[in-house]
């Protein structure tokens, strides 16, 4: 037999004093081609970042590269979150910042990054063409860092690992926030570079994976443990509902039967039209799914309904009853919604603990900062006790595995009772026992008077109690209906 | 016009530069009502001019932008900044009759000119607002008997401004009226409100006065926020190139070095500062910051008279007048220093690293907080204004040198803070001359602690640690620092 392309040696790994990888030991053979699944918080990242040496591990880690192969002899790692500088290497940034304008421009655009990426690995534009077709990015090169949506930063990690081709590609969350049509595209791309001597690594728990995958593996007392299919991997147990916390078996107030009414409203950047007559109406009570590509406006829609986007001022925007503009701060607004999504959780305050995020909920602030009332903490403490955060509640929200992240940013979101919930791909990073769990508290608390809005690229995930849908494609309104769990979509 | 603070009598005087008092939460209970459904039109769309209104919009105030018609005609960037955020822009002529509260927040220098502009288009009975009293109190401006004049001056950048109000939050704040003019008595209750919509009142406020402010604002920006930082950079590059350390290394530990130090300035004060030292390097500062300040004295006091008595002003404005000759000259030497010229090193330099490192500027930074702090309560200003201005902003003033260096940093800061700096780095770079032949690279370029063995005197690391937390700056600083509870974490590397 050859030599594996990868041979690890008794890896081992804490993190806050706790251990992860406990003398952790694999070989990939090539033609293999690995996929690492299960339970959240196993340590599936911290194997793939010590595989590449971001995170420090004690044992070996050792790489067999074919010489005569001519794809770049290296390990590539795609991480499940991404992270960008400004020009001078600053990385402070908040989530809003995207629909201000301003004149200097802060951050790379999408085609100079890449430019940039090609001379450090000395790769042919041309080669990235065709992937930026492939993922739906080719009319993203003048784009801003700053500017891209989740779905878009995952995107753009994506081509750079795709158009450098290495022989060892490590793959960590793909599929998180892209369109259908791209992570179709993507596995298309990955079967072809198998095809041609490159080795995957892929941690997803998805269902939908490239071909060639052929071994599959779950980590669990830090250990890795190869498993005959993916329906060996054992997914955290089926959560036991708890009883629903009192203060949400309560109907909130509703300002107005109307929650939302946008007349004709359009959104341009220059010359690029990000949104065009847009008209919705959205009454109270309903339960509406929002779709779309990447890049199909979605984001940009919400901001405007949660005071987020300076155009909203000079449109025909009605929230609540009143038109944006009339005398209305952004934060009478925000207070009577709850919402969540991928931007939000990547610019959460660093410094917040679980407890400080869910509190900042009350006050729609990004970490905590005001005087939490005596009733508010017993809320709290429903919450973290409901969602099985207690034992979390005072360490640091980005230390802790994404789901777990996740879950306390959905008590944050829900933890004032709203009477409306923007819920932007909130189950983005749990795993499929979170998801449904997270899905049926949705649909119980949606029984108590929630008027809700669900973005969610993965049919099979979504929430039972949705009953209208509203599809967006490059800016306009394409399908807007009732649906029920019948509907096809 | 005469400058205003030399035509007050010496009570006046002293009366107005005391003005100091934290504001209690209660004190904004009425939010943004005094200005809701006002006019307020802002009068440029700089970092400042735009982030404010886009907060106070976003406070349900109703905002636009009155700019230059040359700005109008040929879309410059204060028009584009303007109109892509979807405010309604027009020209002084079509804007500011209207308006019931104008804000002038454009560059010091061009103050006069707008003013003169501005001040006839305005209503009977209207307010006008700043965020520096520069223009007020050194150029000594007379505005209309009927007009309200307040200041209202986040202690920020303007990107700072808003990112933390949208997080909820707010920067701290100084506000103000102008004792000569509030003939309605409103203009606390619009500075209160105004100072609301930007979310300023969840970080701590200021109640000071234009002459404080000033003389306190001056003051700080001119020694240790850009004056020292810049001579002590440059100082400490030159020294270790000298002493044969790696330039591309020096360069990096000078450009972060500052932002990190300071980051834990910002958190812990100066005794928190000197906390990230190990007990030898501790004690090393300690007693080389004693020396420095021992040396410096003299500068900041000179810098404070000069600026006490309108002197300083006087040569800025003399050289405006004479096309800027100075500072430009000033400004041309910042760009040619071995420092600017040689780029930061593509080595790693871990966060503990910069402290043991550099234990030379974290000397330099005590030695200046301190010496500021006392110069300006020694003349007479309040210890809650002395602190704003020299500890509070040193690590604002420190993230601009680790983003770009000290020429740029140079830019970005007002023009008065230019002008400043260059003076007293022109002054203090000679009289650290002998001082610094005794530096080496213990201090400056290699770890302090390498080849010792950690261990100090007890009775000396306590009187040292004692000495350090019992300043004046520590104990109001402890104040001022709890009402910023959530202060964000800068990171450039």
């Amino acid at each position: 037999m050859s030599n594996p392309v990868v041979h690890i040696v008794n890896l081992n790994l804490q993190y806050a004093g706790t251990p992860v990888l406990c003398n952790l030991n694999w070989r990939i053979y090539p033609g293999e081609h690995w996929v690492i699944a299960g339970k959240s918080g196993s340590g599936k990242s911290s194997l793939a970042k010590a595989m590449v040496k971001q995170e420090k591990a004690s044992g070996e880690v050792i790489f067999t590269f074919d010489p005569d192969n001519p794809m770049p002899a290296q390990a590539f790692y795609v991480a499940n979150w991404y992270q960008f500088a400004n020009l001078e290497g600053d990385r402070n940034f908040y989530y809003q910042q995207r629909y201000n304008k301003q004149q200097q421009n802060d951050t790379l655009t999408v085609y100079a990054d890449l430019i940039h990426f090609g001379k450090k690995y000395q790769l042919n534009f041309q080669d990235a063409e065709p992937i930026l077709q492939a993922l739906g990015f080719e009319n993203c090169r003048e784009t801003q860092l700053i500017e891209l949506s989740s779905g878009e930063h995952k995107k753009l990690q994506l081509v750079q690992a795709l158009w450098l081709r290495p022989q060892l590609l490590i793959l960590d969350e793909p599929y998180t926030g892209l369109d259908k049509r791209s992570r179709k595209n993507l596995n298309s791309i990955l079967d072809g570079m198998a095809n041609v001597g490159t080795t995957l690594v892929l941690i997803s728990n998805d269902r939908n994976i490239p071909d060639a995958v052929n071994r599959y593996a779950q980590i669990e007392d830090g250990q890795l443990h190869p498993v005959s299919d993916l329906d060996e991997i054992k997914q955290d147990e089926e959560r036991q509902q708890k009883p629903f916390p009192y203060f949400l078996q309560k109907a909130p107030a509703v300002d107005n039967d109307t929650m939302i009414e946008l007349r004709n409203v359009s959104v341009r950047y220059g010359e690029k039209q990000v949104l065009k007559n847009i008209s919705w109406r959205v009454q109270a009570g309903e339960k509406w799914l929002l779709q779309g590509p990447n890049g199909s406006g979605k984001s940009t829609l919400l901001s405007l309904l949660n005071g987020d986007h300076p155009q909203a001022y000079t449109s025909a925007i009605f929230l609540f009853g009143n038109k944006r503009g009339s005398g209305e701060s952004i934060w009478d607004i925000k207070q009577k919604i709850g919402i969540i999504s991928p931007e939000l959780h990547w610019y959460f305050d660093k410094n917040a603990t679980v407890w400080h995020a869910i509190a900042s909920g009350f006050y729609d602030s990004i970490g905590w900062f005001l005087q939490v009332k005596y009733e508010e903490k017993k809320q709290i403490e429903q919450l973290l006790d409901f969602f099985d955060l207690l034992e979390d509640k005072d360490k640091l929200l980005h230390t802790l595995p994404l789901g777990k992240q996740r879950l306390a940013l959905l008590a944050r979101t829900i933890i004032k009772n709203p009477q409306l919930l923007i819920l932007d791909e909130p189950c983005q990073g749990l795993d499929r026992s979170q998801t449904a769990h997270f899905n049926a508290v949705l649909d119980e608390l949606s029984g108590y008077g929630k008027t809700l809005i669900y973005v969610g690229h993965y049919e099979s995930q979504l929430p039972a109690c949705l009953d209208n849908r509203l599809v967006l494609e490059k800016g306009e309104v394409v399908i807007s209906e009732h649906i029920n769990r019948t509907t096809v979509y | 016009m005469a400058n205003y603070f030399n035509t007050l009598p010496l009570r006046e005087q002293l009366e107005q530069l005391s003005h100091a008092e934290f504001m209690e939460t209660a004190e904004f209970a009425d939010g943004v009502n005094a200005l809701k459904g006002k006019k307020i039109v802002i009068v440029g769309a700089g970092a400042q001019g735009l982030n404010q209104g886009l907060n106070l919009r976003d406070s349900g105030l109703d905002i636009s932008y009155a700019l230059r018609k040359e700005a109008i005609e040929q879309k410059r960037d204060s028009w584009k900044n303007a109109t892509d955020n979807n405010f309604t822009v027009g020209t002084y002529d079509e804007l500011i009759p209207t308006a019931d509260l104008v804000i002038n927040l454009t560059p010091d220098k061009q103050h006069t000119a707008v003013i003169n502009a501005v001040m006839p288009l305005m209503k009977q009975g209207a307010a006008l607002s700043y965020s520096h009293g520069f223009n007020i109190v050194e150029e000594g401006m007379q505005i209309r008997k009927d007009i309200t004049v307040l200041m209202v001056a986040p202690k920020c950048p303007g990107s700072e401004v808003r990112a933390e109000y949208l997080r909820g939050f707010g920067v701290p704040t100084l506000i103000a009226v102008h004792p000569e003019n509030d003939p309605e008595g409103k203009g606390w209750a619009y500075a209160k409100a105004y100072c609301v919509g930007t979310g300023g009142h969840h970080a701590g406020v200021l109640k000071s006065s234009f002459v404080a402010e000033v003389k306190s604002d001056l003051m700080g920006e001119q020694t240790i926020l850009c004056g020292l930082l810049q001579t002590g950079s440059i100082l400490s590059f030159d020294k270790m190139v000298e002493k044969g350390i790696d330039a591309g290394y020096a360069s990096k530990l000078v450009q972060y070095g500052v932002e990190v130090i300071t980051e834990a300035l910002k958190h812990g004060g100066v005794s928190g500062m000197l906390d990230r030292l190990s007990n030898p390097a501790k004690i090393k500062a300690f007693q080389i910051s004693e020396e420095l300040k021992d040396i410096m004295r003299p500068l900041f006091q000179k810098h404070q008279d000069d600026i006490m008595s309108g002197e300083f002003s006087k040569t800025m404005m003399e050289d405006w007048a004479n096309g800027d000759v100075n500072l430009l000259k000033w400004r041309a030497e910042t760009g040619e220093t071995a420092f600017e010229k040689t780029p930061a090193g593509d080595v790693k330099i871990g966060e503990q690293e910069y402290f043991d490192n550099y234990v030379l500027m974290v000397a330099f930074v005590r030695a200046g907080v301190e010496l500021a702090f006392e110069t300006m309560v020694e003349a007479g200003i309040k210890p809650e204004s002395a602190y704003y201005e020299s500890l509070h902003e040193t690590p604002l003033i420190a993230n601009t040198i680790a983003r770009k260096k000290l020429f740029e940093m140079n830019r970005v800061i007002s023009d008065t803070a230019e002008y400043g700096c260059y003076l007293f780095d022109q002054a203090c770079k000679p009289l650290l001359a002998d001082f610094m032949k005794k530096v080496d690279t213990d201090l400056v370029g290699k770890n302090f602690n390498e080849g010792k063995d950690g261990s100090v005197d007890n009775v000396q690391l306590v009187q040292v640690n004692e000495i350090l937390r019992s300043h004046p700056v520590e104990v109001v600083g402890v104040k001022l620092r709890k009402a910023m509870t959530a202060m964000k974490t800068i990171k450039t590397v």
